[in-house]
């Protein structure tokens, strides 16, 4: 049986409830919702809201170096810890963060495979409302690593050379350009549709019902063999504000273990508003 | 007391089989004078929907098991009506009930769920959501009894047995003897489905003919409290060995025949009702004689911000 090409950036959640409360394990809880950590979380866990403390408030973008050891240091996290990331939405804002941890050089940094609704849903795991008390540290993050992240000009550049694979990773409705965004979403774009070139592969086809990660083969069955993507192209994953294309590009790089894979986090609220860029649409709005 | 109406606390007015639910005849909106068609008005419980039978058979279990104190109470996953049944119930026990509600519940069932004393947790809907996934209210339910299991128990009205035999108990053997045995087609929507498992199992035990039909609205519907076929592979208490025929039926006629039911019936249905309207019709013009029952969830007046936005022209009007 293949398997992941870098099994240890995930971890079970009996391998959380073993190593809570060890030296150097931290656990974080990543949620677009606080309201979730806040009415239960792991022991011990800290909680970091996606929109309030993983972006810059002012510009949009994501934390920058000095932001990232700020928010480090206050939740008592040392650069050689190991951190287990877990959250709600099937770990979408805790692939987020992730993403952001490797960008800024964190070494071992983890997720909880089946985030926490398979913490939830195991009868062994406890939950709890007490608030986690922390030891502030001194985080020196490292330079950050940008070959992670897309930004709008790559984009257009693979759009334009047709040397990327491009994975669009939202719903089919919002692919084809039926809707602009999930209903009832304040962020979205000025267009509907898709990226010209791109192939839709919802973020939920790397997931089984419990929301663990599909076994490898079925991986790449998935994203190589049905979606086509070429692993011998760079590739650039989007969702609409990069929060689930997250997921998509934590599967590529760490599960199937695809060299040159991008997180385009501005994605379709950034490329489909912006002014004379090239738009494939599929349905009649 | 239920002959003469008068009872010694709201919880003896839940129904069962001396004290049933009505059961109308739908005249107008038949499509066949040979088929007598009724709707079982649920509206017509204590609480003011169906779920007060579930509500009722819930709490019993608890009370029975040691569950409820004065220090805990309940916390429940609820698109509105199982919050209401339970908060009204256990105000008149004197019990807390906390109910998490997805954002996309319409405010007068957000307001009327704190204005019959329960705490309101709003949780966002779900976006994109992964197929058979289980939704954000009923997590931050189960959340809250996992953390605070000395302040909350969960009955989970989406799992629990007791969901099934309240209809088993009451719905089914009231519909039986109040058709003296005749009826050939129960319509129902499905939502927890613990209605159509306890009241279909209880009528094809009786007799096996009866013919079950079941509508459902289309992925991405509005109309609270019911399920789509993708919702329906999660659902525990859905038995589809039960159900003879799923209809699915798009939700803008829901809204258009609850106000059929209003203006030509003088029913005030909800749109869930609606649903169920249009699909005994359906079958009735295939089957132009039969006794149908129609279960009619709850009535309108917990919907009028649906009504405006599906049917605008009432809107129009209303306003100097």
């Amino acid at each position: 049986m293949a398997k992941y090409a870098h099994p240890e950036v995930l971890v079970t959640t009996d391998w959380v409830k073993e190593n809570l409360g060890k030296t150097g394990i931290k656990v974080v809880e990543v949620d677009v919702d606080t309201k979730q950590y806040d009415a239960g979380h792991i022991p011990g866990a800290v909680g970091l809201n996606w929109q309030t403390q993983l972006q810059d408030q002012v510009r949009r973008d994501i934390l920058d170096k000095a932001g990232f050891e700020q928010l480090m240091s206050a939740s008592g996290i040392s650069p050689d810890d190991t951190v287990i990331l877990y959250g709600d939405n099937n770990n979408w804002f805790a692939a987020y963060a992730f993403w952001l941890f490797r960008i800024y050089g964190h070494e071992d940094v983890r997720l909880m495979n089946g985030g926490r609704n398979k913490w939830l849903a195991e009868d062994d795991k406890k939950l709890t409302v007490e608030a986690t008390a922390t030891t502030p540290s001194r985080y020196t993050a490292k330079a950050p690593d940008l070959s992670l992240r897309a930004r709008v000009t790559d984009v257009i550049q693979a759009v334009e050379s047709k040397t990327h694979n491009l994975v669009d990773v939202r719903s089919p409705d919002e692919f084809t350009g039926k809707v602009l965004a999930p209903p009832g979403l304040t962020e979205t774009a000025q267009r509907a549709g898709h990226i010209p070139g791109a192939r839709s592969v919802p973020w939920s086809s790397a997931i089984t019902t419990d929301g663990t990660f599909k076994p490898a083969e079925e991986l790449a069955d998935v994203y190589l063999s049905k979606a086509a993507v070429d692993p011998d192209r760079e590739t650039i994953a989007y969702c609409r504000i990069g929060e689930r294309s997250s997921h998509t590009w934590f599967v590529l790089s760490y599960l199937l273990g695809l060299q040159g894979v991008r997180n385009y986090d501005g994605s379709w609220t950034e490329y489909g508003s912006m002014v004379g860029l090239p738009i494939e649409r599929t349905v009649e709005m | 007391m239920a002959g003469r109406a008068v009872f010694n606390n709201v919880l003896e007015m839940l129904p069962g089989i001396d004290n049933p639910t009505p059961m109308v005849r739908v005249n107008r909106l038949s499509p066949s004078s040979g088929y007598a068609l009724y709707a079982k008005l649920e509206w017509q419980n204590p609480f003011g929907s169906v779920k007060d039978r579930v509500a009722g058979f819930m709490i019993r279990d608890l009370l029975e098991r040691g569950q409820l104190s004065a220090g805990r109470g309940i916390v429940e996953p609820t698109s509105g009506n199982t919050g209401l049944s339970l908060a009204l119930a256990c105000a008149a026990l004197g019990y807390r009930v906390r109910a998490v509600v997805p954002n996309k519940v319409p405010l007068e069932k957000k307001i009327l769920l704190k204005l019959c004393g329960a705490e309101l947790d709003v949780v966002s809907d779900a976006l994109c959501p992964a197929p058979g996934a289980s939704e954000g209210s009923i997590n931050l339910a189960k959340t809250h009894a996992k953390a605070q299991p000395d302040r909350y128990v969960m009955p989970n009205q989406y799992e629990n047995e007791q969901n099934v035999l309240a209809h088993y108990r009451t719905t089914g053997p009231e519909i039986w003897q109040q058709t003296d045995g005749r009826i050939t087609h129960l319509f129902v929507s499905l939502g927890t489905c613990g209605t159509v498992t306890g009241t279909a199992r209880f009528l094809k035990e009786q007799n096996p003919a009866v013919k079950v039909v079941a509508v459902l609205p289309p992925e991405d519907h509005d109309v609270p409290g019911l399920r789509s076929a993708s919702q329906l592979e999660a659902t525990k208490l859905y038995d589809p060995s039960l159900i003879d025929e799923q209809m699915e039926i798009h939700h803008d006629l829901a809204y258009e025949r609850a106000r059929d039911l209003a203006t030509m019936e003088g029913l005030p249905a909800g749109p869930s009702a609606g649903l169920i309207l249009e699909g005994a019709r359906r079958v009735i013009e295939r089957h132009p004689t039969g006794v149908g029952v129609m279960i009619f969830p709850d009535n309108s007046f917990k919907y009028v911000s649906n009504f405006a936005k599906h049917l605008p022209e009432l809107v129009e009007g209303t306003s100097v």
